[in-house]
């Protein structure tokens, strides 16, 4: 069965951070950002989950951690996109080239 | 055979929708290829033993994350104004060689160890619940306030943020 290999699940969690990073940094608005730490988020969920059902055997702690890296994200979007429409409403964009207010 | 060619179709999806959701040119398509990704792990989860972890993939991010990112796209846009969402030419390389240099150095790392795969483990719910209710309390209790406290920033952000700019406007 090619499920009960933990390499599959791990080398998709790291394709995951390499689409995540490559995505943080070439995007233009915050928004396109935020998808890619969701990226980010994901492929460690799945990695602490591959861990611990291939190489911890005695209790579900991935699990537990995977639930609380989702709670975290999910508090992290509303408090990162509430910041957002208030530069939008502010400066009528999002792109970050052009938020130049704190730059001095 | 039945499972197998859904293994794959889950793992290939995921693959898609990594691709979609960071090369894609509009903000709305990747968010479509991030919730098929989303989607998608859930699966993979289902298939690493844990249903419960699944179904809370898709409660927590395709219903809550999901509907927030588009649910913003909608409020912060007209979009079709400026279609690219590439930057300059500089960001893309940058971006593609760290992300391809972190996937090849830690890729060596993954497939060269030889990993000692223990017995097949069923989905044990009780044994999370007590997990989180004895050992990880003190986490749990502050994810909760964690939530509370972004819920009552995001209300006092959009909130006092309307009515300062109401001030100004009619000042």
């Amino acid at each position: 069965m090619p499920w009960n290999d933990p390499k599959i699940f791990q080398l998709l969690s790291l394709f995951l951070l390499g689409c995540g990073l490559m995505g943080l940094i070439s995007r233009r608005t915050f928004l396109g950002m935020l998808i890619s730490f969701e990226l980010i988020l994901n492929g460690a969920g799945l990695n602490l989950m591959t861990v611990d059902r291939f190489f911890y055997q005695d209790l579900p702690r991935g699990e537990v951690f995977t639930l609380f890296i989702m709670g975290v994200a999910a508090s992290e979007t509303a408090v990162v996109l509430a910041i957002m429409i208030l530069l939008f409403r502010k400066y009528k964009t999002i792109e970050e080239e052009k938020l130049k207010g704190l730059k001095g | 055979m039945i499972e197998k060619v859904v293994f794959w179709i889950v793992v290939f999806l995921t693959i898609v929708g990594g691709l979609g959701a960071c090369l894609s040119n509009s903000l709305i398509y990747a968010v479509l290829f991030l919730l098929l990704l989303m989607g998608s792990v859930g699966g993979l989860y289902i298939y690493l033993g844990s249903p419960f972890l699944g179904m809370m993939q898709v409660l927590i991010y395709l219903g809550a994350v999901g509907i927030l990112l588009i649910f913003s796209i909608m409020l912060a846009g007209p979009f079709w104004l400026k279609p690219k969402e590439r930057g300059r030419f500089l960001k893309i390389g940058i971006g593609f060689t760290l992300g391809l240099g972190v996937i090849l150095v830690l890729w060596k790392g993954v497939s060269e160890y030889e990993p000692r795969i223990g017995p097949e483990r069923l989905s044990q719910v009780n044994k999370v619940g007590k997990l989180i209710l004895t050992e990880y309390t003190l986490p749990f209790e502050l994810i909760s306030l964690l939530i509370v406290i972004s819920i009552i920033g995001a209300i006092m952000l959009g909130v006092l943020g309307g009515k300062k700019e109401g001030k100004d406007a009619l000042e």
